[in-house]
């Protein structure tokens, strides 16, 4: 199936879709409480007051998920179906400023320096198999992720931050250290790292095979699943923060997004547990069935290039592209204003650990003026700039062809590129091949989305410098590393911000990728069937905690009790 | 002597099939590690660390000794775990294959007959205005992509008419063996099985209104017609039913571009089957379950090749004899 038929499709379902729904009267207060884009809330024509309980949702996932396993969940599109059975020391998440007791009563740094953390293990906490949870599960989760297989998990407790001892020191308590400093252990690694069951795991060989539902303390069991198909919870009637308001979940594998959100329209899902697209917003508002609530996912839409290439390493032709870009155009064209310009740069805007203020202006005659400083002009006079000793330039931006906006994107960036004097084309190829592409550097250009984990979690920019092509920017910019080392050597909170903020300011500037978007967290669900959803930054409304009474609930999430003007 | 020369030609075809099943996976871009860890991991992972994991899968071996390993666990039944779903791909194929079997027995049915007679009924009216009608009607159906023409039965019977389900192969929680689950079943197939044989019915239309067009030309038609036999026998006994030899191999041959069609009408009903699986296989660049599925898909059309060789000469005594007519 093309790029070009899927969007034809698209255009056509939804145009479709919109025929078939019926309309409603506009009521209801109509009451905004914060900017739209930043704000959770409830975008339908009328906020509906329906169930905040019920015995069974079916809510369609998208992304494959194996069995529901550390191993089998790889990316964060989907780990909050994980997070259904796993619960973490401290949550909701690493993209909040505060993390919440969870299993942990307290997570406490015990030295001035950052370099030792303790946590107290809450009592009769009971795993899904009725056995209690112990400080031996934590030692052991730990040490699993740091030493065992790796997975999507390990490089929070292996690198950033390397936890090189974890002790236990008394039967409820256990104890982190480190090398370095890790000022923030509270607010990234503990509500990071979800919590396995020694007894499960420990006699495991291979756990990338195993089939056995993952036993955990979240408070949905997993009772019955078809990998790929679907997957049936039951709530943990021995949940410690009280029995969830939902009995039974099914999650039911739909990778269709046509397909997903016209058995929501049907009735046949009661959720659709991935982002609206922004154009069917306008067409289901007046739904009287379906409910569309905005809430923070902390999604983005990125632009990498390739440092590995002499042309990108230099900061000063970086921060002239940079001047070039326009995201501003793709937000109104593509994501129909249902997003936040990437202009601000990593992190994503809405993230707890962002500067406020920083972002990059769009000045194309600027950005002319860097490209002829750079020696970047045409000298063979085809209207394209070459390079400095002549040769012509071409620049291949390459995109995934299951990412529909994405190759609209690229085309965009091609005719912003050629507004400033540069040749470049798009080069769509399936999937995989875009990951093999861009992990062996093989682009001038890459257009993929990125996830919370990627976008709002501080420690994992210091990751991206694990890689090959960020190193080569350490070694060739004494500024970029001594802000690096900085923030390494940070042992406290407000010492590593501070570093954090200094970062931000010269990514903005000389950046190392281009943020395109920030999408608005879109979702749509059946408020007949249940309308006790909650809004939690970085998985948007579908995640455990919208399931929880109101005690699993405080310091996690923001009502979507707001109402967005149309 | 047929017989013997037929399996000689399978057994060297079988061979170039189970080398290419390993090698095309391996020739394209792109490892399992992305789709297991997530590419902005993986991205920011040391060669070390990669290295691990490809020792994991033994995708760190040579090919020359990942090739010997396939042919021996092929050998002993052995297809290996899949990589992304953490289980024996036997196990996933069984799991998928019947659902597969009925999409694919269901639209080759229907093609099958809804082509055939009415290809047959359109050659009867050659050159009338019933004639160009079906074939413009079916032609016009089986331009159709079959992705869209699946969009659009989701659109009328699902979401507007709310008669079927638009997505899966069996109601999820429904006991199953149960009437409401053969009731739930029967109403999953139907969508799927009108996209995927309406596009392969108009194929069958037009070998159907050829062979049969040939055949009513035949000698043998103009002296049933001299003996004075009714139109009717003379089309059902004479003209159809020698129209029918390359409907068979038709058929038969069909069944490979069905598990491509399969891929799309799958993917979009979100139907269990091998398709779907095809797509998420190839998406992850899960190599283990790419070559069971293609193993299986191979030996499928191998096997449907042969039983209509060995039809032939059932149907047509004189192929046995080596007579090419």
């Amino acid at each position: 199936m093309t790029v070009l038929s899927r969007l034809a499709t698209a255009t056509a379902v939804s145009a479709l879709l919109s025929a078939a729904a019926p309309v409603a009267a506009h009521d209801g207060p109509h009451v905004a409480t914060s900017e739209r884009h930043t704000a959770a809330g409830i975008l339908s024509a009328t906020d509906h007051d329906g169930p905040k309980t019920a015995k069974h949702l079916r809510i369609g996932i998208w992304n494959p998920a194996g069995n529901i396993t550390t191993y089998t969940i790889g990316n964060s599109w989907n780990d909050w179906v994980l997070y259904l059975s796993l619960d973490k020391l401290l949550e909701p998440s690493p993209y909040l400023s505060k993390g919440r007791s969870w299993l942990a009563t307290e997570v406490v740094p015990v030295t001035a320096d950052g370099r030792v953390w303790e946590a107290e293990i809450r009592q009769g906490v009971k795993f899904h198999d009725g056995s209690e949870l112990t400080v031996d599960d934590v030692v052991f989760t730990y040490e699993y992720y740091r030493d065992g297989p790796a997975n999507r998990w390990t490089h929070h407790v292996s690198d950033v931050p390397r936890v090189e001892k974890i002790e236990k020191i008394s039967p409820t308590r256990i104890r982190f250290t480190s090398e370095r400093p890790m000022p923030n252990f509270d607010l990234v690694t503990a509500p990071e790292l979800p919590i396995l069951q020694k007894k499960q795991w420990e006699t495991i060989k291979n756990p990338r095979s195993l089939t056995d539902p993952a036993i955990g303390t979240g408070p949905y069991k997993l009772v019955d699943y078809k990998a790929d198909e679907y997957y049936h919870y039951v709530a943990h009637d021995q949940y410690w923060a009280g029995k969830p308001l939902v009995d039974e979940l099914t999650l039911i594998m739909i990778k269709d997004p046509q397909t997903m959100f016209a058995a929501l329209k049907s009735g046949e899902i009661d959720g659709a547990a991935r982002a609206m697209p922004p154009e069917l917003v306008e067409q289901w508002r007046n739904d009287p069935a379906i409910e569309i609530a905005q809430a923070p996912s902390l999604w983005g839409t990125w632009m990498q290039m390739n440092l590995d290439l002499p042309v990108f390493n230099n900061r000063d032709l970086r921060y002239a592209l940079s001047l070039a870009i326009q995201p501003d155009a793709m937000v109104e064209r593509i994501m129909l204003g249902r997003a936040q310009s990437g202009k601000h740069g990593w992190p994503h805007l809405d993230s707890t650990w962002t500067k406020p203020g920083l972002a990059v202006p769009y000045d194309a005659a600027l950005a002319r003026k860097g490209f002829d400083n750079q020696g970047l002009v045409d000298k063979d006079k085809d209207g394209f700039r070459d390079m400095p000793d002549g040769k012509p330039i071409d620049w291949r931006i390459l995109v995934s062809t299951n990412q529909p906006l994405h190759v609209r994107a690229a085309e965009l960036m091609v005719k912003q590129f050629a507004d400033v004097g540069f040749k470049s084309h798009v080069e769509a190829v399936d999937a995989a091949t875009f990951a093999n592409l861009s992990n062996s550097g093989q682009y001038d250009f890459a257009i993929s989305e990125i996830t919370p984990h990627g976008l709002a979690d501080q420690d994992q920019y210091m990751q991206f410098y694990s890689s090959s092509q960020m190193r080569k920017l350490l070694e060739s910019e004494p500024e970029r590393l001594a802000l690096y080392n900085k923030w390494w050597e940070a042992d406290t909170r407000d010492k590593r911000k501070d570093a954090s903020f200094e970062l931000q300011a010269y990514e903005v500037k000389y950046p190392s990728r281009f943020m395109l978007w920030y999408p608005d967290g879109l979702f749509a669900y059946r408020w007949q069937s249940y309308d006790n959803y909650a809004s939690s930054s970085g998985y948007g409304i579908f995640h455990k905690y919208s399931f929880l009474p109101e005690a699993g609930r405080i310091g996690t999430t923001a009502p979507l009790d707001a109402k967005f003007p149309h | 002597m047929y017989y013997l020369r037929t399996a000689l030609q399978y057994t060297v075809t079988l061979l170039v099939v189970l080398t290419a099943n390993f090698l095309l996976p391996r020739l394209a871009p792109g490892n399992p590690i992305n789709a297991l860890l997530g590419s902005d991991v993986v991205e920011n992972m040391t060669k070390d660390q990669i290295e691990r994991i490809m020792e994991e899968f033994d995708l760190h071996l040579p090919l020359w000794q990942q090739y010997v390993h396939y042919l021996t666990s092929f050998i002993h039944g052995d297809l290996g775990n899949s990589i992304v779903l953490g289980m024996p791909v036997s196990q996933v194929l069984m799991q998928r294959l019947p659902w597969t079997l009925l999409l694919m027995g269901g639209a080759l049915l229907f093609s099958t007959v809804v082509g055939s007679l009415l290809g047959a009924y359109s050659a009867w009216r050659r050159g009338r205005a019933a004639d160009l009608a079906t074939i413009s009607g079916v032609l016009f159906v089986g331009s159709l992509p079959p992705f869209w023409l699946a969009m659009m039965l989701i659109i009328l019977f699902s979401t507007t008419l709310q008669w079927l389900p638009s997505y899966g192969a069996y109601p999820i929680g429904t006991p199953s063996g149960s009437w409401a689950w053969y009731v739930g079943v029967a109403k999953r197939l139907v969508m799927p099985t009108l996209a995927l044989g309406l596009v392969m019915a108009a194929n069958v239309l037009l070998i159907a209104r050829s062979a049969t067009m040939m055949a009513l030309d035949q000698d043998y038609v103009t002296f049933a017609r001299a003996k004075g036999l009714s139109e009717q026998r003379i089309f059902f006994r004479h003209a159809f039913r020698n129209a029918l030899l390359p409907l068979v191999t038709n058929v038969m041959m069909s069944i490979g571009s069905l598990v491509g069609g399969a891929l799309v009408i799958e993917t979009v009903f979100s139907y269990p089957g091998l398709g779907s699986l095809i797509v998420m296989a190839v998406n992850a660049r899960d190599y283990n379950l790419l070559q069971g599925i293609f193993i299986l898909v191979s030996l499928s059309v191998i096997l449907a090749n042969l039983a209509a060789d060995l039809m032939y000469p059932l149907v047509d005594p004189r192929t046995a004899e080596g007579d090419p007519a």
